[in-house]
């Protein structure tokens, strides 16, 4: 394309974006709004896949050891922890680290423990805290683990950790679904929506294949405007979900603890990555089938 | 220049809009195409324009048979045909010069040249001073008026013109026929289908009259004949 003739379909197509004011705007709206529920889907559908990694990393398994089985016994039970194919990391915790950790725990109340500090009457017990390489084999594993010789009790939160799985499991196979629906909801909207601002110029483009205009010049201007209404249309809720999920996560902060969002640049970033591309693309896709159809004259 | 040999048009199994038709037009000619609606006319344009293929027979313009133009090389074939309408089909968010300099436009004229060209047409059609109006502030006779210094713009062989009066007063229609005779005279192939008998038996030019998609007359000098 001659850069003349680039210069001229860009100003065209602006011009058309101003000139068809309402048909700009509705086209404009459509995609801002299919991707502005897009666009939050995504946000709750990161949230919830990060919030289900947190968790996926809190889970462990603890091993109590049995009390007062000889060194050998321990030595082997921790060889063969220490190999298990299906474990990161094993974490020897001895009795008196764990008294530790309790009187921590416990805060202004430590003083309630006083009198079993010392060694022989500290009723802890040395334990391993293991970590998982793929959590969601955690019960296969802790079964397994439980068997050992040396070993008194295994814990890995049965009946919590299972049903947590499947939750997140299928929540973000609902998320996904629902992404795919609304993309594809988007594309259906989108596209008829631009198919009905070219059918109402349809008698301008059948001026210009009279008057002599190649399809590709009839087109170019078309493209270039399904291009920007697509890049305004995604913009647009780009913009609101980054400055509105910046004021959640402040909000958020200050007043629920327990619950940490993604930080608000990344998902910006992350939202912008996909909605501007989709947009355009959307757009484009969507001017350029509309316009075949009258360039038939 | 346009040589029309044994020309038929049917749509589906049926209609027959066109039959047997030879048609000898020169350069410089002025002619007029007549017939009550349903005779052909309609037909003959949009296979002159190469809107629609014939189903048998040719058509030669400039000594190429449009049906075996690919469809690439349309554009570039009908920037050799200016097109007037009875609707005039303005584009009514563009002023007058841009609706002339449309056509300029599209076949990549650069912008300088468009600005010499333009006020010379709207000079030509008497419309000099009205180039910033939109055609919705124009009266009929200027629109058409509009429609014609958008058809010579680029100064074409031929121009065709399909029921230019139809929508105009008979004052204003004797005026645009005045125009295109006028264009005729500087050496372009006039082409007018319509159905004002008083216009045709004015002007004294050649005459076809198309019937039943047969043409049953066609005479130097002629009149508005009508057919049975």
């Amino acid at each position: 394309m001659h850069i003349r003739s680039l210069f001229y379909f860009l100003g065209e197509a602006l011009k058309s974006v101003v000139r068809h004011g309402w048909m700009s705007i509705a086209s404009i709206a459509v995609v801002a709004m299919t991707l502005f529920i897009l666009g939050c889907f995504i946000v709750l559908n990161f949230n919830v896949a990060s919030l289900a990694e947190d968790i996926k990393e809190q889970v462990q398994i603890v091993v109590r050891v049995e009390d007062g089985i000889d060194e050998q016994t321990r030595e082997e039970l921790q060889r063969r922890l220490v190999l298990h194919p299906e474990l990161e990391e094993v974490r020897f915790v001895s009795k008196d680290e764990a008294m530790e950790r309790l009187k921590i725990k416990m805060g202004d109340r430590a003083y309630l423990l006083e009198g079993y500090t010392e060694e022989d009457v500290n009723p802890l017990r040395d334990s391993y805290e293991l970590q998982m390489k793929v959590p969601e084999n955690i019960s296969v594993v802790a079964g397994e683990i439980e068997g050992y010789p040396g070993v008194d009790y295994v814990d890995f939160g049965e009946g919590i950790v299972e049903p947590l799985f499947q939750f997140t499991g299928i929540v973000r196979w609902i998320g996904l679904a629902f992404m795919i629906g609304l993309a594809l909801t988007a594309v259906f909207l989108i596209a008829h929506t631009i198919r009905l601002t070219v059918f109402i110029r349809r008698r301008e483009i059948q001026i210009m294949k009279y008057v002599g205009a190649t399809n590709w010049f009839i087109r170019w201007p078309f493209i270039f405007e399904g291009l920007i209404l697509g890049l305004v249309g995604a913009a647009l809720p780009v913009f609101i979900i980054q400055v509105s999920y910046q004021a959640a996560v402040e909000w958020i902060g200050e007043n629920i603890y327990f619950v940490s969002l993604l930080p608000a640049e990344q998902m910006g970033s992350e939202v912008a990555h996909i909605l501007i591309p989709l947009g355009v693309i959307l757009g484009t896709l969507g001017s350029t089938m509309s316009v075949r159809r009258f360039l038939n004259v | 220049m346009i040589e029309i040999s044994h020309l038929y048009k049917q749509f589906g199994n049926d209609i027959v809009a066109l039959k047997d038709l030879n048609l000898m037009i020169d350069r410089g000619e002025f002619l007029f195409i007549v017939g009550s609606s349903g005779a052909g006319k309609s037909t003959l344009l949009k296979l002159l324009l190469r809107e629609i293929l014939p189903t048998r027979g040719s058509i030669k313009i400039f000594g190429r048979d449009l049906a075996r133009l690919k469809g690439r090389q349309i554009p570039f074939f009908r920037r050799n045909i200016g097109m007037v309408f009875q609707d005039f089909r303005l584009l009514s968010d563009r002023n007058v010069f841009e609706n002339v300099a449309f056509t300029l436009r599209v076949t990549g004229v650069p912008t300088r040249e468009i600005a010499k060209r333009v006020p010379l047409s709207l000079e030509l059609v008497g419309l000099k001073g009205k180039a910033q109006k939109k055609p919705g502030e124009l009266s009929g006779g200027e629109q058409q008026r509009v429609c014609v210094a958008r058809a010579i713009v680029n100064r074409p062989a031929i121009v065709i013109a399909d029921e230019p009066t139809g929508n105009l007063d008979p004052d204003t229609s004797m005026d645009i026929m005045n125009l295109l005779q006028e264009i005729n005279v500087r050496g372009t192939t006039v082409i007018v289908a319509t159905h004002a008998k008083e216009l045709v038996d004015y002007f004294q030019k050649r005459v076809v009259v198309l019937d039943g998609g047969s043409l049953v007359s066609d005479q130097e000098r002629g009149v508005y004949i009508h057919a049975h």
